[in-house]
């Protein structure tokens, strides 16, 4: 395959304009008329065109790979997936997660006595998601953060266990990596 | 001046004096015609330029310190945030400096995928110049329309790597996650959207004597100077040097990719507007071939040294458990050395130097930002030049603060 | 993959028999032990320059036909901490015509950190030679403006340094300025 070279024209251009500018003047009239009057008559039938959305009263299509904040995953059982093995700390490049560890009775002896994360410092990379080896952390389609106090963004595991049925998306969409 | 009996031709003189002083304007760190935190001192002798100084600085945050403190993986967050416009290109370079450092190359899917990645921010870094270049020169709506196509453009990042412009895309060995079967269709729909608002954007634009006049013959500098200068990226070709990385140097998949490098003849400010509107023509033309060639097979490096292996893995087997522990928690460690790999960024040449100690975290790591070199050659362009061409000049540059101030 | 190649390297570094690259097999031809040593780790070429010869041989490099180098792409400096010499600040040259390019690495002294400038053969090392100023503390001698880029004239010590140390924090105006940090300045909360 070939990677050419090419001169551009700007020649053609300047005469494009027409008298003062008078074809320029029309085209752009057309250009924002079109579009003037789509928005309109979208808004008339109903069904409108333009394109931003009333946030937060409407919102845009998340595709699964969205990446919001992170949640920890809570089995049927009403348990974390958690197992307080500390990788998503370390792989965290803003050490954001603070977690101790903790021994239960139950099958799977070790939990996270404290899972926090600090809302206001993470940004949304995923880093821990990839490191967790219990598909115990995962990105939520979730992203307001918004607290009145520095010590209302921090999210402690009460707040950050989400049923693991309100995240089939995402879930999906880890797995489909999985025999890489 | 009415009790000062002087005679005609000394007040003449006086107002000449007048004439000879020179005003003194600051221009930011924020302010409205400009886009990017920097300040630029200014000396005019009525509305030309005398003397300038660019001062830049404002968005430095410690990006080399910062990444040296981490490990190689988690370098990846904050590259994003360079060229904050362009964030996948600057992802795929510092992947690709680090492969070089391994020795390693990623697999063919892989590279298709990063290839169409690179096109994607350069579309998104594009239409964020030319639109706010157009802002800047007073048309608003030529801006709504860049913006919404940049928009579209962030779509397609965002069903690749679930963020818009934080993309943390690219890893050391492969990418974050593969795309799904409907992706070459998502593509195809998103860059039909995307070529109409173009041609919108070009029609309100591109014949319109205002915005020609103000864009011709100004920011004018011969391609020699610029050379000197360090200038890389749009700015070079526009004085008609085909110097590309992705041409000089193919990296990923541009050789085996039909596409052209637009030059210019002139290299002022219209030509650079019309290499950067050709080159998006240029980068949707590579992705369209991409999402059409694009290969099946794997995504990732099947290397435990470098790359985590798949979750499917890692649950059911010990060794590929034991190995997502020691690469998450000592970070890849590639032989000792140092390399440096150029990739075309949106702005011209962005490098990254890095230089291992055979440790899991970078003992060095450089990016050679475009933007720097590029905001140097401000002064020079500007120099003798009338107020009103800083604004398009500037704006030409496409100064990027976070690359620039690293 | 990582295993496989590093005794390939050990094999290749102790070898003094002379470059393979032309472009160094010409700096070394030019200017003998003058050129520390030379190496070429995954193609990139690289000389580590004496100080002293530093002007030379970028005149050499600018100037002769055969190596053409137009474009002084990057300067930086890396802070080996413990070694001596500690400082080596790293060139990277680009030929527009021959499509080639070069490293030149001239180590520096700790208590010593002066190196001459480029900035008169490359004027792209204006910019970048203040930025290594700056970050690194090298002085770069008959350099038109040197002085700091990104940070104020008052702060205090050069940041990429590796005995700076991350977390130090500076009032961020300069010392006189009303903003104050508080002693238990504590951001995390
Ligand atoms: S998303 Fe990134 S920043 Fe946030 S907690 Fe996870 S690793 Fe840390
Ligand atoms: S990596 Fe997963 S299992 Fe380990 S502590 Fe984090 S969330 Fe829990």
């Amino acid at each position: 395959m070939a990677v050419g070279v090419i001169k551009i024209d700007r020649v053609s251009l300047k005469k494009a304009g027409g008298f003062m500018g008078i074809n320029a003047m029309l085209k752009g009239l057309t250009v924002t008329g079109r579009h003037f009057f789509k928005n309109l008559f979208g808004w008339i039938v109903g069904k409108p065109q333009v394109f931003t959305v009333m946030f937060p009263e409407q919102d845009i299509a998340k595709p699964p790979s969205f990446r919001g904040m992170p949640v920890l995953v809570q089995m049927d059982s009403g348990k974390e997936r958690c197992v307080a093995c500390g990788l998503c700390e370390w792989a965290c490049p803003v050490d954001c997660i603070h977690i101790e560890p903790g021994e239960t009775e139950d099958a799977i002896e070790r939990y996270p006595k404290v899972f926090d994360i600090d809302m206001g410092r993470c940004m949304y990379c995923g880093l821990c998601e990839e490191a967790c080896p219990e598909e115990a952390i995962v990105m939520s389609s979730r992203i307001e953060i918004a607290a009145f106090t520095r010590a209302g963004t921090i999210w402690h595991k009460t707040d950050l266990l989400t049923p693991v049925d309100e995240l089939p998306r995402r879930l999906d969409y880890v797995r489909r990596g999985y025999q890489r | 001046m009415a009790d000062d009996p002087k005679n005609g031709s000394a007040a003449e003189q006086d107002a000449l004096d007048l004439d000879f002083e020179t005003m003194e304007l600051k221009v930011g760190p924020s302010h409205p015609a400009t886009h990017g935190t920097v300040r630029i001192q200014l000396k005019l002798d009525g509305e030309r330029i005398v003397w300038s100084e660019v001062e830049v600085g404002y968005l430095h945050r410690g990006f080399e310190k910062e990444c040296e403190s981490g490990l190689y993986y988690q370098a990846f967050p904050y590259t994003d945030r360079l060229n904050y416009v362009s964030p996948m290109i600057n992802n795929v370079g510092y992947a690709l400096a680090v492969e070089k450092l391994f020795g390693v190359e990623v697999p063919p899917r892989c590279q298709y995928l990063r290839t169409i990645a690179s096109e994607v921010s350069r579309m998104s870094d594009h239409f964020t110049c030319l639109g706010a270049c157009a802002l800047e020169l007073g048309a608003f709506t030529a801006f709504l329309y860049g913006v919404e196509a940049r928009e579209l453009v962030w779509d397609i990042h965002d069903e690749m790597c679930g963020a818009r412009v934080t993309c943390n895309y690219v890893r050391i060995g492969g990418i974050s996650a593969d795309v799904g079967p409907e992706f070459k269709a998502f593509v195809d729909e998103k860059l039909a959207q995307i070529a109409k608002l173009r041609k919108d954007f070009e029609d309100l634009l591109l014949s319109n004597p205002i915005f020609i006049e103000r864009m011709e013959n100004t920011g004018l500098l011969p391609k020699e100077q610029l050379i000197a200068l360090g200038v890389t990226g749009p700015l070079l070709r526009a004085a008609g040097v085909p110097y590309d990385v992705r041409r000089a140097q193919p990296y990923l998949v541009y050789d085996k990719i039909d596409w052209d490098v637009p030059i210019g003849e002139r290299g002022d400010n219209m030509d650079r507007f019309l290499i950067r509107i050709n080159e998006l023509n240029q980068s949707t033309r590579i992705i369209q071939q991409c999402v059409e060639q694009l290969p099946d097979g794997p995504v990732d490096l099947n290397d435990p040294h470098v790359r985590l292996a798949g979750k499917g893995r890692v649950y059911n087997k010990m060794e590929e458990l034991i190995a997502q522990f020691k690469l998450v928690t000592e970070g890849p460690k590639p032989p000792v050395g140092e390399v440096y790999q150029a990739v075309e960024g949106g702005n011209g040449e962005l490098g990254f130097y890095v230089v291992s100690d055979g440790s899991g975290s970078p003992y060095k790591l450089r990016a050679r930002s475009p933007s720097f070199s590029n905001t140097a050659a401000l002064t020079p362009m500007i120099q003798g030049q009338m107020l009103a061409d800083v604004i398009p000049t500037f704006d030409m540059i496409n100064m990027i603060g976070g690359e620039c101030d690293r | 993959m990582a295993e496989e190649q590093k005794p390939a390297e050990a094999a290749e570094a102790p070898a003094p028999s002379g470059p393979a690259s032309p472009i160094l097999k010409r700096l070394v031809d030019g200017f003998g032990d003058k050129i520390l040593s030379t190496h070429e780790f995954r193609g990139d070429a690289t000389a580590i320059v004496d100080r002293g010869a530093l002007i030379d041989v970028c005149k050499l490099l600018r100037d002769d036909p055969e190596l053409a180098f137009d474009f002084l792409m990057d300067v930086t400096a890396v802070d080996y901490i413990g070694r001596v010499p500690r400082f080596e600040v790293v060139y990277h040259f680009y030929s527009l015509a021959k499509n080639h390019r070069v490293r030149i690495k001239v180590p520096l002294e700790e208590g010593d950190p002066k190196i001459p400038s480029v900035a008169s053969l490359w004027p792209s090392a204006d910019w970048l030679e203040r930025e290594t100023w700056d970050m690194y503390g090298v002085k770069f001698e008959g350099h038109p403006n040197l002085k700091r880029i990104y940070l104020y004239e008052e702060f205090e010590g050069h940041p990429l340094r590796k005995d700076y140390p991350k977390e130090k924090r500076q009032p961020l105006i300069g010392p006189g300025a009303v903003h104050k940090i508080p002693e238990n300045d504590d951001l995390t909360i």
